[in-house]
């Protein structure tokens, strides 16, 4: 696999290899015009262009080609003796300076197709900078060669460079957008009038600059400019890089005509020139309009996520006038009645008071209606170049602050009862404790009446005392009697029970504690189950001391075991609720006492949980019971409530 | 026969004290258990008296003692009593024959009187049952045909019906019917109808509620 991969980068290489070598052949037999003594000093030199476009793409370890390629075009195209040394230094030293100007554009991570300013000023730096050295280097060796007059030097190297600048200025950066000639061409046909048009400015103004005798020695090269400033505006570095690519050619053309030619370093420089502007030209509009499509898109972004945005998005100027709103602005306050008025934030907002960079407040909203609701602002302070202002954004919280009051008041009532149901349990095991001691002294006092019957004769108050202390101690009793009864009874009341409802509100309320004791705490309801009639505070207090106990039972255990299941389910006219847990179970010496108050293997616990359930559930005709090892391992309890109270 | 004797079951060690001193100053006869199976495992058929015993106990209860007693057929009376004199408990406890419900501590000085009336109905029970038994055994001894005339006289047909009814002439029936009479020691038309019922129950109930032959 590597290896065919491998073997296919390769002969892609050696393809490219062969088609640069070529390409570069025919460009240096087709530009090899007015050389300098039949060296490789031409007024326009592309294939330094094509050089560069090559190493930056295929990277400069293929330096060597380019070497080759210079060699084989003095050969070819120039008929120079291969074994000259003069020839094959030159061509190295083209091959290494090329070669020395790709790696540093690659380094500076500017071999990419141009698309900025920047990127194109240091381009064209590093071009000048580097085919000015390679120009006085081949200048150099070819007159250490003997082959150029010492005096032509200076001008050799400045027509060299000239050259070899204007050319890769010119090609590379439009063989470098090469890929992508496809799209170009789409775009082009797209606007193929505009395209004969431009293409006609640049005839015509190359006609007037050149063609005419009226107008000789580049009097009125400027005329150039026009179009391709014109034609950048519209399309961008390429176009306007194929557009001098163009004029340059056209006047390599004309400078063969060398009787009407102006003299070739001007016209070198004026190609130059507008290779150069051409560029930086090219690349601010391309830029511009790579931002232009930046903005856009992050408009349409942002516009989407205000749209989106479930809360209130304000913007409002430094006057508090509301400059723009969202969808969810608009769903929230309502409409204005008349919609063309400027709204304040301040008649929504009536107690907002902006300051600072940015902030947070829980103020009252006011609809357009009037009506007023709870609700969460935050505000940003947006600078001068977004336009001065605030960016406020507004939370109804009146369904959240609805949600917490309710859930406070089932917890308060839960509470309350809770309470209750702990006192009645503690006065009835109160009353029956203290009952029984008062029942043997009741007894004990009617034997010693018995046992004073004879002695009454001689004192009444030994009869009298007995009858008052008898009465005084039944009083006692009695007391503790209505104390029970008073928590027993008239406190519960008579509603329908929906299971599956009251099995998810004990869920809820368990959430978070059974997260933090990692705890699994599963609900499973079957659904055929009927409602009962029940008080659901007393049922809530029943299932609520089971799951809590299951929960504390579960903390004797490593947390992947830790397993709580509350499962509703009918049978035989009632509703058995299971709750089952995998804890330890129950032990023997508790199970004995297991549902008489003060019964605790907590060290916190009152141990009034279970006798109060039980109480709670046997008053009315249900019960409570339990199993030592339930389906999870642990206890398991179930709560017997008949559908109907008996 | 045994003397009567209260049976008094309570958990409470305090209570069983000071019920056996105030039942006893009154005279009567007591024998305290502290739980309901200490009871079933003393208690034995000839054993004469009213049971009274507190509902809320540890392990067995007063009302499943109560239901016990009576799937063994016991007829010994029961007087109940309670702390939490709930209506429920009370409805059940009277359901299963207890003969008295009192409250714990009782209000006013009636705990004997409960007792005597339980021991009082103890002893009419077993009179009663004792009188069955005689009346079953004199039963045994008519023959089918004495049966067949002590039936149908019991059901109040005449000679001459029984006669007709039976296919024998009323002369035969006359001589059943005086038979039948001397077996029965039954002086008059009154007896023969007591006898007859006894006879009718006698045969449904068989003897199971005897306590001679009741099995603890």
């Amino acid at each position: 696999m590597t290896r065919g991969l491998r073997q296919a980068a390769t002969s892609r290489n050696v393809g490219a290899a062969a088609v640069y070598l070529t390409s570069y052949l025919l460009l240096d037999w087709l530009s090899y015009v007015q050389p300098v003594l039949k060296l490789g000093i031409t007024p326009w030199n592309p294939p330094a262009g094509l050089t560069l476009a090559y190493l930056l793409v295929f990277g400069p370890r293929w330096f060597g080609v380019t070497a080759v390629a210079a060699l084989l075009s003095d050969v070819l195209v120039r008929g120079h003796s291969p074994i000259s040394p003069t020839v094959l230094a030159c061509s190295l030293w083209i091959g290494l300076g090329y070669g020395v100007l790709a790696a540093v554009l690659r380094r500076w991570k500017l071999a990419q197709p141009i698309r900025g300013a920047a990127h194109a000023a240091w381009f064209v730096g590093l071009a000048a900078c580097t085919s000015a050295v390679v120009a006085a280097g081949y200048v150099a060796i070819v007159a250490a060669g003997g082959e150029l007059p010492r005096a032509d030097a200076m001008g050799s190297i400045a027509r060299y460079w000239v050259g070899d600048l204007t050319a890769i200025l010119t090609l590379t950066p439009l063989l470098m957008y090469l890929p992508a000639w496809r799209e170009g061409l789409r775009l082009a046909a797209g606007r193929s009038w505009e395209v004969v048009a431009q293409l006609v400015a640049v005839a015509i103004a190359l006609w007037i600059a050149f063609g005419t005798s009226a107008t000789d020695e580049l009097r009125i090269f400027y005329l150039l400019f026009v179009p391709v400033i014109w034609i950048s505006l519209r399309w961008g570095l390429q176009g306007t890089m194929l557009a001098a690519l163009c004029i340059q050619v056209a006047l390599v053309i004309l400078a063969q005509d060398e009787a009407h030619s102006p003299p070739l370093i001007d016209l070198q420089f004026l190609m130059l020139t507008m290779s150069a502007t051409a560029l930086l030209l090219g690349a601010v509009i391309t830029e511009r309009s790579d931002v232009l499509r930046r903005i856009a898109r992050s408009e349409a972004q942002q516009r989407a996520l205000l749209a989106m945005a479930p809360d209130a998005v304000l913007a409002i100027d430094r006057a508090g006038r509301i400059r723009s709103a969202n969808p969810a602005a608009h769903k929230l306050f309502g409409e204005p009645d008349d919609p063309g008025a400027h709204v304040s934030a301040q008649s929504l907002l009536p107690a907002l008071a902006l300051h600072g960079e940015e902030g947070r407040a829980a103020i009252d909203g006011r609809r357009h209606d009037g009506t007023t609701f709870p609700s969460e602002v935050a505000w940003a302070k947006l600078d001068a170049p977004a336009g001065e202002g605030f960016l406020i954004t507004v939370r109804d919280v009146s369904e959240r602050r609805r949600a917490q009051e309710a859930l406070r008041a089932r917890e308060t009532a839960l509470a309350r009862a809770m309470r209750f149901a702990v006192a009645g349990e503690l006065a009835s095991a109160l009353a029956h404790e203290l009952n029984q001691p008062m029942t043997a002294v009741v007894s004990y006092l009617r034997s010693l009446a018995t046992l004073t019957e004879p002695y009454v004769a001689q004192d009444e108050r030994i009869g009298s005392t007995l009858g008052k202390t008898t009465q005084e101690a039944i009083r006692a009793a009695k007391v503790l009697r209505r104390l029970r009864d008073f928590y027993r009874g008239g406190t519960s009341k008579r509603e329908s029970v929906d299971v599956a409802e009251l099995c998810g509100a004990i869920a809820t309320a368990f959430e978070a504690r059974a997260r933090r004791a990692s705890t699994e705490l599963v609900v499973r309801v079957d659904p055929a189950v009927a409602p009962v009639q029940w008080d659901t505070t007393q049922l809530e207090i029943v299932l609520h001391n089971l799951v809590g106990n299951s929960l504390d039972a579960v903390m004797q255990r490593e947390p992947p075991r830790r397993r709580i299941e509350l499962c509703a389910e009918s049978s035989e006219g009632s509703v058995l609720f299971h709750v089952s847990d995998s804890g330890p179970g129950l032990s023997a010496d508790v199970l004995a006492h297991l549902f008489e108050p003060f019964t605790t293997t907590k060290s916190g616990g009152m141990g009034l949980g279970l006798a109060i359930s039980r109480s709670l559930v046997r008053a009315r005709g249900g019960d409570l019971l339990h199993e030592l090892r339930g389906k999870l391992g642990g206890a398991t309890f179930t709560a017997r409530i008949p559908c109907k109270e008996q | 026969m045994t003397n009567p004797t209260v049976f008094v079951v309570d958990d409470d060690a305090a209570i069983r004290d000071a019920l056996t001193l105030q039942i006893t100053l009154k005279g009567l006869r007591v024998a305290v258990f502290s739980s309901a199976d200490e009871f079933l495992a003393a208690y034995e058929p000839h054993m004469r008296g009213c049971l009274l015993t507190d509902l809320q106990m540890p392990g067995m209860d007063g009302l499943q003692l109560q239901e016990t007693l009576r799937a063994r057929g016991v007829i010994l009376p029961v007087v109940v009593l309670t702390a939490h004199g709930d209506v429920a408990t009370t409805k059940t406890a009277m359901r299963n024959g207890a003969v008295d419900f009192l409250e714990k501590p009782a209000e006013d000085d009636g705990l004997i009187d409960v007792l005597r009336n339980a021991i009082r109905i103890d002893a009419e029970r077993f009179q009663a049952e004792r009188q069955r038994l005689e009346a079953l055994e004199r039963l045994e001894r008519l023959t089918p045909r004495e049966r067949d005339v002590l039936e149908l006289l019991a059901e109040g047909l005449q000679n001459r019906e029984i006669a007709e009814r039976l296919e024998i002439s009323p002369r035969t029936v006359e001589v059943y019917k005086a038979k039948m009479m001397e077996k029965l020691r039954c002086r008059n038309l009154a007896d023969v109808v007591r006898f007859g019922d006894i006879a009718r129950v006698g045969a449904n109930a068989q003897s199971a509620a005897l306590p001679g032959s009741a099995s603890i």
